[in-house]
């Protein structure tokens, strides 16, 4: 069994982020809160309530060198949150936009942090020691629609972006007096801010979720119809691959190895993507195997296995605190994922161990290391 | 993507369509209904925006889905490439509210999702730029 644990945190969840120990989630159970919960003595405990956002809160991430945490919300603003003591303290971040963010993620090096919205622009923010304040600069005029998600490059300089246009963009971020100019990274990280290095237009659908390989060779983005893209080669002349898949859409994508990427999304059940020795990608396997018996049967039992999804929602229990071991058979999740993270040691490339979490309120924690037909990817 | 090829283009998308409708007749007079299934969908949709290019190749799709007998036999040897086209002239047919049309494009339909899965729908209908 590929899940190891699943705990039902709320009646549904936006997104969730784990602190740099993973010791600590973070999640919003959608509403302007965010709730921070430690695992202590197997048994979930509330630590704290993040309130200051007025509205739904849509991104969290919690950075791994700094021990910050950043929100941001569909009132249109952003906190940076550092605890002292035992409590934490935000900072306000004065996006300047004028509709909702959606996204956001820290900076690998965890000095900048970029946020997607639906103003058509996205965000970079970072710290400026002699006003101690969180600067925010614009991209504009780029995206045509809603920036759905963002990326970092472990480069820390570019950004890649997906957005309702239904396209792919890759930007640099460079801020002088925060990033230095490396002398081998080559032309990309020599563009000013704000250049486009790169648009891809792959898709005919919105494009979410976007994510890098390890290395940053690679890139993997997927869209409301049922494909996903990698790309290669970022640059002038990139090479692409599209995989269109027979199941429905993905959300959000994760790369646990230069080979493998997990998609999640409206299937509520993570999908494995892999390249072979050639570097063909393809979909390899859901990676909690349905119970069939003929495909015939597959899609009556699908059916009505997401009417049973509908009607029986009165079955939560929010209030459990304990960790349920999750049951074997059919799907772990009973609604779309829509956040996958990952829960491997900065140093590792690989990522052995990730969570999901998505509109059934439940966060599930997946471990690929008994999963041995996979292990040839890893 | 490929740039919209614009009116003056569209005589020769039409004489294309016009020789591909040849194409078909005598197919389906050799009793090959799946051949001229495939040759209608080739080069499916015409890159154009203009409308009656369109319907000049839906019709002619509309001519070799029409024939199709035995859905089975024509999944058995229809290439997966295909999948996605066929899905989108399919919906095109239901939109039609013609009786046999809509009979017909069911029936096709209900395989088509059998084998191609939910994905193959959602990207029909996600797509709004390449419209049959």
């Amino acid at each position: 069994m590929a899940a190891t644990a699943a705990h039902q945190f709320a009646q549904c969840t936006t997104c969730h982020a784990w602190s740099p120990d993973h010791s600590m989630i973070a999640f919003c159970p959608n509403s302007n809160e965010v709730h921070i919960y430690r695992l202590l003595q197997e048994k979930w405990e509330k630590m704290h309530v993040l309130q200051k956002h007025d509205q739904i809160v849509s991104g969290i991430d919690w950075s791994i060198s700094s021990n910050r945490i950043v929100t941001v919300s569909h009132d249109r603003n952003s906190y940076v949150w550092n605890q002292e003591g035992a409590d934490w303290v935000p900072t306000l971040v004065i996006l300047r936009i004028n509709r909702a963010a959606l996204c956001v993620q820290w900076s690998p090096r965890g000095n900048k942090f970029a946020v997607g919205s639906g103003a058509k622009t996205v965000c970079i923010c970072y710290y400026e020691q002699e006003n101690n304040w969180w600067v925010s600069k614009l991209i504009r005029k780029k995206h045509d629609s809603s920036v759905t998600s963002v990326a970092w490059h472990p480069n820390n300089i570019l950004l890649a972006t997906t957005s309702t246009d239904a396209k792919c963009r890759i930007f640099s971020t460079f801020i002088k007096g925060v990033d230095k100019r490396s002398s081998g990274a080559g032309s990309s990280s020599d563009a000013k801010f704000g250049e486009q290095i790169v648009q891809l237009d792959l898709s005919f659908g919105w494009a979410f979720g976007v994510k890098w390989s390890p290395s940053g060779k690679t890139l993997a983005y997927t869209g409301h119809n049922s494909v996903i893209h990698f790309v290669d080669d970022i640059g002038p002349s990139p090479s692409a691959q599209t995989v269109a898949f027979r199941d429905l859409p993905l959300r959000d994508v994760l790369f646990v190895s230069e080979r493998m990427v997990i998609g999640v999304g409206y299937d509520c059940n993570p999908m494995v993507f892999a390249a072979d020795e050639r570097g063909i990608w393809s979909f390899i396997r859901f990676l909690t195997e349905r119970k069939t018996a003929s495909a015939g049967v597959k899609y009556g039992s699908q059916l009505s296995g997401a009417f049973g999804k509908l009607y029986g929602q009165s079955k939560y229990s929010t209030g459990n605190d304990t960790v349920q071991v999750s049951i074997p058979d059919g799907n772990v999740h009973e609604n779309c994922i829509n956040c996958i993270m990952p829960l491997n040691k900065a140093k590792d490339s690989t990522t052995m161990r990730f969570s999901t979490s998505g509109m059934d309120g439940k966060v599930v924690i997946w471990d690929l290391d008994n999963q041995l037909d996979l292990h040839e990817y890893i | 993507m490929a740039e919209h090829v614009e009116a003056d283009n569209a005589e020769a998308i039409i004489t294309r369509i016009e020789h591909k409708s040849r194409k078909i007749e005598s197919l389906l007079k050799q009793y090959k209904p799946v051949e001229a299934l495939k040759t209608a969908l080739e080069g499916a949709p015409p890159k154009t925006r203009d409308e009656r290019c369109k319907s000049a190749n839906w019709i002619v799709v509309h001519r070799a889905l029409m024939a199709i007998k035995d859905v089975d036999g024509m999944f058995s040897s229809l290439d997966p490439e295909y999948y996605d086209i066929l899905m989108k002239y399919l919906y095109r047919g239901l939109s039609t509210g013609d009786r046999p049309t809509c009979d017909q494009c069911l029936r096709i339909h209900e395989k088509l999702t059998q084998k191609a899965g939910l994905g193959c729908i959602l990207r029909c209908l996600t797509d709004t730029i390449n419209t049959v």
